[in-house]
């Protein structure tokens, strides 16, 4: 146990002997500053520690979420405009196993099927330098997170497009003559589009959450396996600072969702 | 030392693959388990993974022989000889010539082992300045020669200045001139030097040619963070990791084993498993609630749970295998006995103990096999799980009746019963260690040892100190722990493992693929 001496100049080193609005303010001057303190177990700055793995975490959320939209968008308008057919059960079905299925099992079961069995990709998914290395090193943890992506995006489609090819305006444009695949895609799917936006950017968060475990169980390095470790650790410095990036990364894909409305629906224009 | 049979490192199998006309593999990859470098500087380092790959860049004045745990088998690493006075206060080493700093910060001389001393020493660079206190002065008459003084004689100086936490020696110039980044740049002496790190990935090592003991066997060691067990297993057996850290489980063991061609060792220092009783408190201080709980133990129970080929039966206060441990003659298993010392303290309906246990499944499991065998003789764990670095906070705040503690130390009896028996190492005192059970009935003979010059005379009073501690019941020991590792059976470390202090086997000029 450490004597009340040290304990007093530490806590005069680390500022602890101050007012909690003065520690505070200090930590906001210092934060917009772009110092957010050192690791109390590393002793690194916890910006550069931050900053060295985001590449990878936000790498592979969008390549998860290319893969989740690029299945789930097709396979829930096929689901929908199949409605209560067996393609449509088929769907739902696959979906509720890929929704229910835990990350990290999934993960496992990639690993064992692909790396292991079969040998195309390595466990240790960390590579860089050629597209090769690159496309070996994303392609089973992006397809372990997309795989929920998919499901959820499926749902979600599925259900926006049963809404939409319900309204008067789909009834009209077959009536008009115009063809069914060109009334599901411009009629329907184009209206459908606000609400998954809507939901992608919730679940853009929860699978932020989501990559923790993809990136310890494909040994990828990433904020997951950071925030992991400080916890672990008490590393309460570059927990704080988590927080802090965790929180930016919610308003920044807010933002994208609003970007994305304006996009998606002409009649949304930001003011 | 005493070392039973199964102290010795356990090599499981070897199943030879089929031999390949090629060259063989120079570059190796070790995985540990945990899930980046901390600190990379041998002085700051706290975590045993750090630890580990560090020994594998600097050298110390001394070194326990490679494989062995011992401070029996210490040698000459940097010091090529040494002498110390009678009464053990002084100690010159005399430095090999031409070893060569890695990065070109030229020649290790006696300044560099002087410096690296003082930075051991100092709070403001090193964790281990505690070690030491007991350091009066350090000097160098001469580039080749360090003298030491000592303000008492203590225990094992060479052991101070071995190859363990604060005896890594830096090179003065690169530490001087890298300041806070040498913990990112770390330079040393080692058949290993330093090239990259790279976060929540890698720490990777070349060769350093200008070893001198010789160019080393391997181009390259890259040392991975792979924190997942099952990823770490799923790499070992696609063979894109040589040498993993096991798991202390006869089925991890067996399922390992059916790798081809794979090695398992379980080696030392074994870690002790036991229970801390708190004396002060009641029931507890009542030496036959605390007998009482010593007999509703079984060891072979214990053992069992976590498997014969990782674990072993405890036989002292004191891990088997470190320098003086003595058979202390532990209470046998007797469930009736205990209910009977129990209604003789006045508790014959049994009693409640209060308990604080981190949520670490692997002392978790533990301690809930304990809860089922203490509950047959009617003592009941009250148990509050908490993370375990509120468990390792809170059990230093004195806060738990009963604490479950799983440790290994520098293997000399001395430092167990220091900081887990002497008074003065009381949690939640001014200079506090590991005496969660406020024992203190042995500290003269504690003391008494640390000044006797005698060898003989010295295991004389750990001995009596371990008996003393044991007849009082302060801790019930039941288990000791190996550390488990797995390689490829191409891989020769060069040495025959029986253990490595830093819990990751050493690798030397001589480790190299046979294919």
């Amino acid at each position: 146990m450490a004597s009340e001496e040290s304990l007093t100049a530490l806590r005069q080193r680390l500022g602890l002997d101050r007012s909690l609005p003065a520690q505070y303010l200090d930590f906001v001057g210092s934060a917009l500053s772009g110092d957010w303190g050192e690791s109390m177990v590393t002793g690194r700055p916890v910006v550069t520690e931050i900053m060295t793995v985001l590449p990878w975490t936000i790498e592979l959320t969008a390549v998860s979420l290319l893969l989740g939209a690029a299945a789930g968008i097709p396979l829930g308008v096929w689901a929908a405009v199949n409605r209560n057919r067996a393609v449509d059960y088929a769907v739902r079905v696959a979906s509720l196993l890929g929704l229910s299925f835990p990350a990290f099992v999934s993960a496992v079961i990639l690993l064992l099927a692909f790396a292991i069995q079969l040998r195309w990709f390595p466990v240790i998914s960390a590579r860089s330098g050629s597209v090769g290395a690159w496309f070996q090193s994303i392609t089973l943890p992006a397809l372990s997170l997309g795989l929920i992506m998919a499901a959820y995006i499926t749902r979600v489609t599925r259900s926006a497009m049963l809404e939409v090819l319900s309204e008067d305006y789909v009834r009209t444009a077959r009536a008009k003559g115009v063809r069914w695949p060109v009334v599901v895609r411009r009629h329907a799917l184009r209206n459908a589009l606000l609400p998954i936006i809507t939901v992608v950017g919730l679940f853009l968060g929860i699978q932020i959450g989501n990559s923790v475990l993809t990136e310890i169980v494909f040994n990828r390095p990433g904020l997951g396996k950071l925030i992991v470790g400080a916890l672990n650790q008490r590393d309460y410095t570059m927990l704080q600072g988590m927080m802090v990036i965790y929180t930016l990364i919610v308003v920044f894909v807010n933002m994208l969702t609003d970007i994305a409305y304006g996009l998606a629906d002409p009649r949304v224009k930001l003011q | 030392m005493k070392r039973s049979a199964f102290s010795a490192a356990i090599a499981f199998s070897m199943l030879a693959a089929p031999a390949v006309a090629q060259e063989p593999k120079r570059d190796l990859v070790v995985a540990t388990s945990q899930a980046d470098a901390g600190r990379l500087d041998p002085h700051l380092a706290s975590a045993g993974a750090d630890k580990g790959g560090l020994n594998w860049v600097f050298n110390a004045l001394v070194r326990i022989k490679p494989g062995e745990t011992s401070p029996e088998f210490i040698e000459p690493d940097l010091a090529e000889s040494w002498t110390s006075s009678a009464d053990g206060t002084e100690w010159t080493f005399t430095l090999r010539q031409g070893v060569q700093c890695h990065g070109g910060y030229g020649e290790f001389t006696a300044e560099d082992a002087v410096y690296s001393i003082r930075r051991a020493a100092s709070k403001e660079t090193s964790a281990f300045s505690g070690d030491f206190a007991v350091f009066d002065k350090v000097e160098a008459p001469d580039p080749y020669t360090v003298k030491v003084t000592l303000k008492n004689p203590i225990p094992s100086l060479l052991g101070l200045l071995s190859n363990y936490h604060g005896g890594l020696m830096v090179c003065g110039k690169a530490a001087e001139k890298l300041g806070a980044d040498f913990a990112k740049h770390p330079i040393g002496t080692g058949p290993f030097e330093f090239v990259e790190y790279l976060p929540q990935q890698y720490i990777k090592l070349k060769a350093n040619t200008a070893y001198f003991r010789g160019t080393p066997q391997l181009d390259t060691v890259t040392y991975r963070y792979i924190p997942s067990d099952a990823t770490r297993d799923l790499a070992f057996q696609s063979g894109e990791v040589d040498m993993i850290f096991g798991r202390q489980n006869n089925q991890w063991v067996e399922r390992t084993l059916a790798v081809p061609g794979a090695v398992v060792v379980g080696m030392e220092p074994a870690e002790l498993n036991a229970l801390y009783l708190n004396k002060t408190v009641k029931p507890l201080d009542h030496i036959r609630v605390r007998q009482a709980i010593a007999h509703a133990i079984d060891r072979k129970l214990m053992v069992a749970f976590t498997g014969d080929k990782v674990a072993r039966e405890a036989i002292s206060v004191v891990p088997d295998g470190n320098l003086g441990v003595v058979n202390a003659g532990l209470l046998p298993h007797d469930p009736e006995k205990a209910k009977a010392l129990l209604a003789e303290a006045g508790y014959p309906d049994g009693i409640t103990l209060k308990t604080i246990q981190s949520s670490l499944p692997v002392l978790l499991k533990i301690m809930e096999t304990l809860q089922a065998e203490l509950k047959k003789s009617n003592i009941t764990l009250d148990m509050q799980v908490v993370d375990h670095p509120t468990y390792m906070a809170d059990i230093r705040k004195d806060l738990s009746q009963v604490t479950l503690y799983q440790a290994a130390r520098f293997p000399v009896a001395d430092v167990y019963l220091t900081q887990f028996f002497h008074s003065r190492s009381t949690v939640n005192t001014p200079g506090g260690v590991v005496n969660f059970s406020h024992c203190d009935v042995a500290d003269a003979e504690i003391d008494a040892a640390k000044r006797e010059l005698d060898p003989a005379k010295q295991k004389e009073l750990w001995k009596i100190a371990q008996e003393k501690i044991v007849a009082d019941v302060c801790a019930v020991p039941f288990s000791e722990q190996l550390v488990v590792w797995a390689w490829n059976g191409a891989l020769d470390l060069g040495y025959d493992l029986q253990g490595s202090l830093n819990l990751v086997p050493q690798l030397t000029e001589q480790t190299h693929f046979t294919k």
